[in-house]
């Protein structure tokens, strides 16, 4: 399999669409999502996986080894990639809430499930409405203007977070350009 | 206590100590409640890659708190408030009631 040169999103996509060929789904969640939805505005070199089945966490890296993944701290490198790839435990979800609509990208006959642009919104305003990281409403800002963004589930949402001061800050931030 | 719902009776006590301090580092957290160093060590990070908790560096440091991404954190925190009334008052106080006002620097104990 070849993993040279390939772009964030192409890797994410074969080595999910590897995974699914052997029953194994997983979901890339975190700023992975956001360099593909900002067509590379933001980089990140880290993909952060769901693994729908906890169960599978052996086979995984079982398969990743057959690639010739080598795995250094949790994370799983590659000599040919600069990218490395993290399975984060189940469930999916965006602050309180489980992760309803996913998001499918097909090519070359692989399959990549994402977080769809809103809830990619909802998973940076986490770290901002939790930590005050000005980086991650700044990501979050970048994939509301790139993509079509639910601003009404945003705010319903960050409502029942508790963080509806929070959500304004963001709200007047996307609508001063 | 801690045995039945976390599985391991020092993942419980960790997981309440953090609880109660906010956030707390594995040495302070294994001289508190007498646990080895090397197994705080462990069960904090088995439970930051589960999502449970989060960790940071802070200087030198590294501080671990609940993570506000847990999807179960505000469950957790309601068990952690209903475990806090079973535990024994000198335990609670000695181990579980931290001392989060600021103490003037030089001021005697």
């Amino acid at each position: 399999m070849k993993l040279k040169g390939l772009s964030l999103k192409d890797f994410a996509i074969v080595i999910s669409g590897y995974l699914l060929k052997n029953e194994i789904e997983v979901i890339l969640t975190g700023g992975a999502c956001v360099v593909i939805y900002t067509n590379n505005k933001y980089m990140s070199y880290d993909l952060d996986f769901v693994l729908i089945s906890s169960d599978k966490e052996r086979e995984v890296k079982q398969l990743l080894l057959d690639l010739e993944f080598y795995e250094e701290d949790r994370y799983f490198k590659h000599n040919d990639t600069e990218y490395f790839i993290d399975f984060v435990s189940p469930p999916l979800s965006v602050g309180e809430e489980p992760v309803k609509e996913i998001t499918e990208i097909k090519k070359g006959g692989n399959l990549l499930k994402l977080l769809s642009p809103t809830d990619c919104v909802k998973d940076r305003l986490i770290a901002f409405y939790h930590w005050d990281d000005r980086q991650s409403l700044k990501q979050a800002i970048l994939v509301y203007r790139n993509n079509k963004v639910d601003l009404k589930e945003i705010e319903r949402w960050s409502s029942s977070e508790g963080m509806s001061a929070k959500y304004k800050l963001f709200l007047a931030r996307v609508e001063h350009r | 206590m801690f045995k039945g719902i976390f599985g391991s009776e020092n993942k419980g006590k960790i997981l309440l100590y953090i609880y109660t301090h906010g956030e707390s580092y594995p040495r302070e957290i294994a001289k508190i409640l007498g646990l080895y160093l090397n197994g705080v060590q462990k069960q904090l990070l088995n439970m930051e890659k589960d999502g449970i908790l989060y960790s940071k560096l802070k200087g030198k440091v590294r501080l671990f708190g609940l993570n506000p991404r847990y999807p179960f954190k505000r469950e957790l925190e309601s068990l952690f408030e209903k475990i806090l009334k079973f535990i024994p008052d000198e335990e609670r106080e000695r181990i579980y009631l931290p001392r989060l006002r600021p103490r003037r620097t030089g001021k005697p104990l």
